[in-house]
């Protein structure tokens, strides 16, 4: 039967829920659409997207493996563009941009430390600093946006940092470069996880700590080190995003954590910790962003966006826990 | 048994979980090639004292010599480093890890490709099947399977067979034939012994006085976090450590009234 087949199929990778979901909603927005959704210079404005969602979702969904969460990763997002778009018209690009995702991870281990050493809920710690960076954000411009000078914005530096697509060939308006560090950070945090012992230790911290650090596993270190990356990664979001649209203000990334962490649990992470699926993170980023540039194409008003959005992720989060639950029995 | 130093030796040792007290002065010699059983009720204290040997608890007060080095850093990983496997009763696996990965977690063996290490799934594979084959693991089971996917004996042999397989110094027993079949019991306890002969430092934790009396060659008792006995099982009968073990708890409590 193709059931017996398809069974521990889904019970070994949590991420085939998000992967239907994703081809169900495809198929109905461009049904739906009469070609507004699905038209190549939209799907190259969903993957900008993506790219820079998916990058803090990456990071995110590091953070759940071990068992912890960081809900401050918009905040992070938004200090990092703001500093890489005020040192670029200053210094090299690259170098503003390496600044800029230094800051991140210096966010990520001031949340990392904190969790470690104080045994506080991370849920806690980041809400702080959520807020905090959030803040700091908006007490540095001030109200105003920094911004890059149109005419400023060529060269390779500016290129390469989401400033322009590639791969556009005729109707096709390419791929963000952003998208490309998407894929890079895909396959080397892939890579990490399930061939290098770092990610055993942290799969393993997730799964059971207690056992983790009986087995001689530095849990404190695991966890700040997760942390880390994703505050850099964040940051590094935050600057692609910024090189795309040259400029930003302080509410840059705002709620964006939220839309990570969503995105964590619709790609088969679960938030206990454990278990996580990289690729299925990235496409819940996706189906969030397709999701959103529906509500946009089909100009449903503002207002209604996060509602609606809430509801379609309460209802693929339900499906998905339905495919799993079906999926165990026997 | 009584060469220059001890393997192990606890000195004084004082354990406080906030104000709970839950090891008193308790000093205890641990030898190289000898068997100790660790007898005790529920709550003696047994398990608490083998969680600072194997560097979990850092003890409040009291010493405590590896190899006559003054211990002063405790943590697992020294404790794993200095040849020190532990067993325990309910934590060491990771349910959402493979077997194999689960086996070599904290040591995991290494492939270098262009510098960079690199998880040996080859030799993970088949060295944590080797044991889950040897101890008997349900033929469908493979060292790809998750843990969760095993019972409370399987688990249990593959914790043994985790510490049996690497060189080791001191080998401990927490409850190590809770869960297990009597064939597997008589298993384990064939390769306690055989630790034993190998030289090694094997403690084993039971509340089964008659069983360990049988493999060991000492037997120390703990009640309500003190030492109470510690003797060689040729000078005492079974029965009479028993009966030492009433008489302790008979103590305690009229201590405690």
């Amino acid at each position: 039967m193709a059931d017996a087949a398809f069974k521990p199929l889904v019970r070994k990778h949590s991420e085939i829920g998000i992967f239907l979901i994703a081809i169900l909603l495809i198929v109905f927005f461009a049904a739906t659409s009469e070609g507004r959704w699905n038209n190549s210079y939209n799907i190259s404005t969903i993957l900008q997207i993506t790219a820079t969602l998916g990058l803090m979702t990456l990071g995110v969904a590091l953070v759940v493996g071990t068992g912890e969460i960081d809900i401050s990763v918009g905040s992070t997002f938004g200090m990092s563009a703001l500093i890489y778009l005020f040192l670029a018209v200053r210094v090299d690009p690259f170098i503003a941009a390496t600044a800029a995702v230094c800051v991140g991870a210096l966010i990520g281990a001031f949340n990392g430390y904190l969790v470690t050493k104080t045994g506080t809920p991370s849920l806690i710690i980041t809400l702080g600093s959520l807020m905090i960076f959030r803040g700091l954000a908006i007490a540095l411009t001030s109200g105003f946006a920094f911004s890059i000078p149109y005419k400023e914005r060529g060269g390779f530096s500016y290129f390469i940092l989401g400033g322009d697509n590639m791969f556009n060939f005729g109707t096709f308006a390419g791929v963000n470069t952003g998208f490309l560090w998407l894929i890079f950070a895909l396959v080397v945090l892939t890579v990490v996880l399930k061939l290098m012992p770092y990610g055993n230790h942290l799969l393993a911290v997730g799964g059971s700590s207690e056992s983790a650090h009986s087995r001689g596993i530095r849990v404190d270190r695991v966890k700040l080190k997760a942390f880390i990356i994703c505050g850099a990664l964040a940051g590094l979001g935050g600057v692609l995003e910024a090189g795309k649209l040259g400029s930003a203000d302080g509410s840059m990334g705002r709620l964006m954590e939220l839309q990570a962490i969503a995105s964590c649990v619709l790609g088969g992470c679960l938030l206990a910790g454990g278990r996580i699926s990289l690729i299925g993170a990235l496409m819940g980023a996706f189906v969030l962003s397709s999701i959103q540039s529906y509500l946009v194409v089909m100009a449903v008003r503002p207002q209604w966006f996060m509602v609606l959005l809430g509801i379609i992720v309460v209802f693929a989060a339900l499906g998905d826990k339905k495919l799993r639950h079906w999926a165990h029995k026997h | 048994m009584s060469d220059a130093h001890p393997l192990i030796q606890v000195k004084n040792l004082d354990l406080y979980f906030g104000s709970f007290h839950a090891l008193k002065d308790v000093s205890v010699d641990f030898h190289a090639g000898e068997l100790v059983g660790l007898v005790g009720d529920n709550g003696a204290g047994k398990t608490t004292l083998i969680r600072v040997l194997c560097g979990i608890h850092k003890p409040s007060k009291g010493e405590v010599y590896f190899d006559g080095e003054l211990v002063t850093e405790f943590h697992p990983k020294l404790a794993i480093d200095q040849g020190i496997e532990t067993i325990q009763q309910s934590v060491g696996l990771c349910d959402n890890l493979s077997i194999a990965r689960n086996f070599y977690l904290g040591r995991e063996p290494m492939k270098k490709i262009v510098g960079i290490p690199f998880l040996d799934f080859k030799q993970m594979r088949s060295m944590s099947t080797k044991v889950i084959r040897a101890f008997g693991l349900r033929d469908n089971v493979s060292a790809d399977d998750e843990v969760e996917r095993l019972s409370g004996g399987e688990r249990q042999s593959v914790k043994i067979g985790r510490a049996v397989e690497f060189k080791n110094r001191v080998v401990i027993m927490d409850e190590p034939t809770n869960h297990l079949s009597v064939r597997e019991r008589e298993h384990v306890n064939e390769l306690a012994v055989q630790l034993k002969e190998q030289g090694l430092l094997v403690i084993y934790i039971t509340h089964d006085i008659f069983q360990v009396h049988k493999l060991a060659d000492r037997v120390v008792i703990m009640e309500n976090g003190e030492k109470i006995e510690d003797a060689s099982t040729d000078s005492m009968t079974a029965e009479q450590l028993e009966e030492v073990i009433r008489q302790g708890g008979r103590l305690v409590e009229k201590m405690g009234s």
